[in-house]
């Protein structure tokens, strides 16, 4: 029998390996991107809100509320055009939501198990469509269809309704809301289809077991369920309607007035930094759309943080409830 | 073996980042002297414009034969005047193109921008109606009621007294206008304000004005576009769309009481007309008196806006010389520009001369 | 058997339950329809763009730029070359970038560090594109000119978010023991991510860039302010501006002349096709992946 001789206190230690330059260089790497994506995002305030300074300077909180838009007597406000922005946002989400819930009903629930992937691929496909495209096929087809079929229709049966008053006209506010509800069911479509799968199985079995038929179930279990997360999802189309211009821009008429009827041109905020910024005649003018841009971001910062938090708080509580 | 791999990688994560650090930082760092230009300095054998869509398409004819004889190529971006104007200011282009004279502001803003006419054309008044014929007759006034909202028919009286014999339908009429920063904006509105104390107080003349009423549209392409997709539109274009794009014209009254067709011939009696070059070197030609009875009311000039100083005078003054003589100028008549008088040519000459590195 | 004689009173049809099933089946009809219309919809797109945009697409569209005024004819070859190549340098520049601040967030952050991050990226993800390109316009223009290069950049950062995102979905995906048992064999968290997670996430990393290049040709808010003064002809070098297909799409949209109008059809068809096809082909891979990483587990 042979004993090692072992001194415990002979036994080396296991020296602290210092790191080596590739794992404290990737670390690094990857920490400097994230500081980049800080510098990047403050860069963006900084620099719109510098384009914007004098502007703000000049008329203050006061251009929301002011409606002129005069290069020649440099007077310049938004209210215009946050009208048109809330008007056309809106009235897509009025389309678009519960047209896109519906989708994410189908697609998580009543579709037959076949039919729900290409069906759900197809959804997200309108998502791909750029929106040049769109607005494309807004001003050559859309617009004149409108125009010709839909906007008489309107104008002769629910023309009472001062939304459908007016002379049909192919550019104009309503071929720019079907055009961002197209753009906004994608998003909330697939939102809402992820969450009525997160639904648990187990509350909705209980309530087809208490005698519910399957619209009942999702009537009383499914949607209280969600409603957070739908209330989330609305907001994030919100933001993307808020902020599209390119499409807008090419359908909507570009014009300086607002009118109460969805039938004749009217501009957002978005389309008429588009239209205008480039050849923009004053440097008031050019700060002016730089406002503009300004309150887009604030819009869409706000819309987007909201989201955010009322989708954390439902993840944490579906977490706990689960 | 293993370990030079990792090191390997990151070293390659490292490039790659550290090229996306250096692209941002080279966009941040750097001062621009002429920017888009390709190399700085006399030897460069390009020259970049923006600007005036009215013009564009002379220039297009000069892109082509000026490379042959001069071996120079141009690269012009119609972006409408408003933005050559900016363009230039910001140095981004070597040359500028409006048929807007600078504003004030606008002149201290591009420090020490001189103005150059090199073209004459004029802006004219088209519209599309199912059934209304070509040269309809109206009135300054009346246009400016038009575009105002005032009249919203084509069967208005104001309209069909003008027009004894055209039968003139119930159609809405709907103002298409220019929504970029346009001289075509400038030469109508400047029209209109001249002609209407009433278009003057409400909305006056600008590259880019708040009209009250109607339907937007980019370029002239753009107003050319919508006017032939809408029944009832009622816009204006520079000259030279009208019969590439076979457009109505309608015919506007003048300070004479007459009709002019807006021919090479009407716009050359409005350019004798009025001689006087304004301080800043504008010619406006707008409403010429009732001295020039076959004026057309609306002709303007189109302006090159040039810095004074350039790292490419050489190449400027060579390529404005060309287009304001015989040979620039020879290819204005098929597209509606007539020659420029040759008081306006020496004019230019002189202005060319103070062109300097 | 014989219990089928018998009234079950769970199947017993009274009227009200009448009124509640024929209710359901309204509703799940109405549901149905839905789909279908956003179904309708995007094929009358994709059926409209095909319909007037293949008869324009032909050699000229491919080999000519466009034609002088008044000319009738040319194409959009400088259009397609120069999205092509701003959308290569727009990708170049950000998968690196999308891939490392995913790796920071899923492996080196600390929790409150990581949320932050991934807010900052939703927040730069929801803003709208125009600023973006007033933003690039600001600060790169101004100074140096117009170039295909500040449009790239302008087009990287809107792809950032969706290429990081995307990344940190399929880091996240990979099973937990993976990293542990690379961990328990001594390796660093640097290691684990070189030599075990990225490999195991390639896939989603592929999916990621195609979905982001996709994004990245069909944007053309950036390009209105720092790539639309350009040469009518070819141009590869990109401190100039270069001509693109979504900018081609949108000037001649608004063109009176017929041919300019199905110039725009066919590069809508291009890019549309483009999209399309690179939207699909990033959903197939991503599935794969997700197969390979789940055999993992």
């Amino acid at each position: 029998m042979t004993t090692t001789n072992l001194d415990p206190s002979s036994i080396p230690l296991p020296t602290r390996r210092r790191p080596r330059f590739g794992e404290t260089g990737l670390r690094l790497l990857a920490g400097a991107t994230a500081l980049l994506l800080v510098a990047i995002m403050a860069l963006l305030v900084y620099e719109t809100v510098r384009q914007a300074r004098p502007s703000i300077q000049e008329f203050g909180l006061g251009f929301i509320t002011s409606d002129q838009w005069n290069a020649v007597t440099d007077q310049f406000g938004a209210f215009n055009f946050i009208i048109g922005t809330l008007l056309t946002s809106v009235v897509a989400l009025v389309i678009a939501v519960p047209m896109a819930i519906a989708i994410g009903l189908f697609l998580s629930e009543l579709a037959p198990r076949v039919l729900r992937t290409p069906v759900g691929v197809m959804v997200e496909l309108l998502a791909a469509i750029p929106s040049v495209v769109l607005g494309l096929w807004g001003i050559l087809v859309m617009g004149p269809f409108l125009a010709a079929h839909v906007e008489p229709w309107l104008s002769d049966h629910l023309g009472f309704i001062p939304l459908f008053s007016g002379y049909p006209s192919s550019q104009g506010v309503l071929p720019a809301c079907v055009v961002l509800s197209i753009m906004v069911v994608p998003i909330v479509a697939s939102i809402s289809r992820e969450l009525f799968l997160s639904v648990p199985s187990d509350l909705k079995q209980g309530a087809m077991a208490l005698g519910a038929t399957r619209w009942e179930m999702v009537r009383s279990v499914m949607l209280p369920y969600v409603s957070g997360g739908l209330v989330a999802s609305t907001m994030l189309g919100f933001g993307r309607a808020v902020g599209e211009a390119i499409a807008v821009t090419q359908v909507i008429g570009g014009a300086n007035a607002i009118s109460r009827s969805l039938f004749p041109p009217g501009d957002t905020m978005a389309s008429r930094i588009a239209a205008q910024y480039a050849g923009t005649p004053t440097a008031l003018s050019r700060s002016s759309l730089a406002y503009l841009a300004v309150l887009l971001l604030i819009i869409s910062l706000i819309t987007n943080i909201a989201a955010q938090l009322i989708s954390g708080r439902l993840q944490r509580r579906l977490g706990g409830a689960a | 073996m293993e370990m030079t791999g990792m090191q390997r990688v990151t070293k390659t994560a490292a490039l790659a980042m550290a090229l996306a650090v250096v692209a941002l930082a080279a966009a941040c760092g750097s001062s621009g002297s002429s920017g888009s230009s390709s190399g700085g300095g006399s030897t460069s054998t390009v020259l970049t414009g923006a600007g005036s869509t009215l013009v564009a398409p002379l220039i297009s004819q000069w892109e082509p034969d000026y490379a042959k004889s001069a071996g120079i190529t141009i690269t012009y971006g119609a972006v409408g005047s408003g933005g050559g104007i900016d363009a230039i200011t910001n140095r981004t282009v070597d040359f500028g193109a409006s048929d807007a004279p600078l504003s004030t502001d606008q002149a201290t803003a591009c420090k020490s921008c001189l103005q150059i006419p090199w073209a004459l054309a004029a802006t004219v008044v088209t519209y599309n109606v199912k059934g209304v014929p070509d040269k309809l007759k109206l009135t300054g006034p009346v246009l400016a009621a038009i575009f105002s909202g005032s009249i919203t028919t084509w069967n208005d009286s104001q309209i069909a007294s003008l027009n004894p014999g055209v039968n003139l339908p119930s159609t809405h009429i709907t103002p298409i206008y220019r929504s970029d920063g346009s001289g075509d904006s400038y030469v109508f509105t400047s029209y209109l304000s001249a002609v209407s104390s009433d278009w003057k107080s409400k909305v006056g003349a600008s590259t880019q004005p708040a009209f009250p009423t109607g339907q937007g549209a980019e370029k002239n392409s753009g107003v050319a576009a919508a006017v032939q997709a809408t029944d009832g539109a009622i816009g204006y274009v520079a000259v030279s769309y009208i019969a590439a794009d076979s457009l109505n014209e309608a015919l506007l009254q003048n300070a004479a009481g007459q009709y002019p067709e807006p021919t090479t011939k009407a716009i050359t009696a409005a350019a004798d007309a009025v001689t006087t070059i304004q301080p800043d070197g504008s010619v406006p030609l707008v409403n010429p008196p009732a001295s020039a009875p076959d004026a057309y009311p609306m002709s303007t000039y189109s302006y090159a806006i040039i810095p004074q100083t350039s790292p490419k005078a050489k190449q400027l003054k060579a390529f404005l010389t060309y287009a304001i003589g015989p040979t620039g100028q020879a290819f204005g008549p098929d597209l509606g520009f007539p020659p420029l008088p040759s008081a306006i040519v020496a004019h230019s000459k002189t202005v060319i001369a103070k062109i300097t590195t | 058997m014989s219990t089928h004689e018998e009234r079950n009173p769970l199947t017993v049809v009274s009227p009200r339950s009448r009124r509640r099933r024929l209710q359901g089946r309204l509703m799940e009809l109405l549901a149905s329809l839905a789909a279908l219309i956003a179904i309708v919809v995007l094929l009358v797109v994709i059926f409209s763009v095909a319909k007037r945009g293949l008869p324009a697409v032909n050699a000229d569209l491919f080999t000519q730029v466009a034609a002088p005024f008044g000319v009738e004819g040319g194409g959009i070859k400088n259009a397609i070359i120069g999205t092509l190549i701003m959308t290569a340098m727009a990708t170049a520049m950000a998968v690196p970038v999308g891939v490392l601040l995913a790796i920071f967030d899923t492996e080196f952050a600390s929790p409150q560090v990581s949320v932050a991050i991934r807010m900052t990226l939703n927040v730069l993800a929801g803003v709208p594109t125009i600023v973006i390109g007033i933003f690039i316009f600001g600060l790169v223009v101004v100074s140096n000119g117009q170039s295909a290069f500040a449009a790239s950049i302008a087009l990287a950062i809107i792809i950032l978010p969706v290429i990081a995102r995307a990344t940190e979905e399929v880091l996240l995906l990979v099973p937990s023991t993976l990293r542990e048992g690379s961990m328990a064999l001594g390796a660093t968290r640097a290691r684990t991510v070189v030599s075990v997670i990225l490999p195991s996430a390639f896939g989603g990393i592929v999916t990621a860039t195609i979905v982001g290049v996709a994004r990245a040709a069909g944007e053309t808010a950036p390009i209105l302010f720092t790539s639309s003064i350009f040469a009518n002809a070819v141009v590869t070098d990109p401190s100039q501006p270069m001509a693109s297909m979504p900018f081609a799409i949108f000037t001649n949209s608004e063109s009176p002349s017929q041919h300019d109008q199905q110039v725009a059809w066919a590069a809508a068809l291009l890019l549309m096709a483009f999209v399309l096809i690179g939207s699909i082909a990033g959903r197939l891979l991503s599935l794969r992946t997700r197969r390979q990483i789940e055999q993992m587990r």
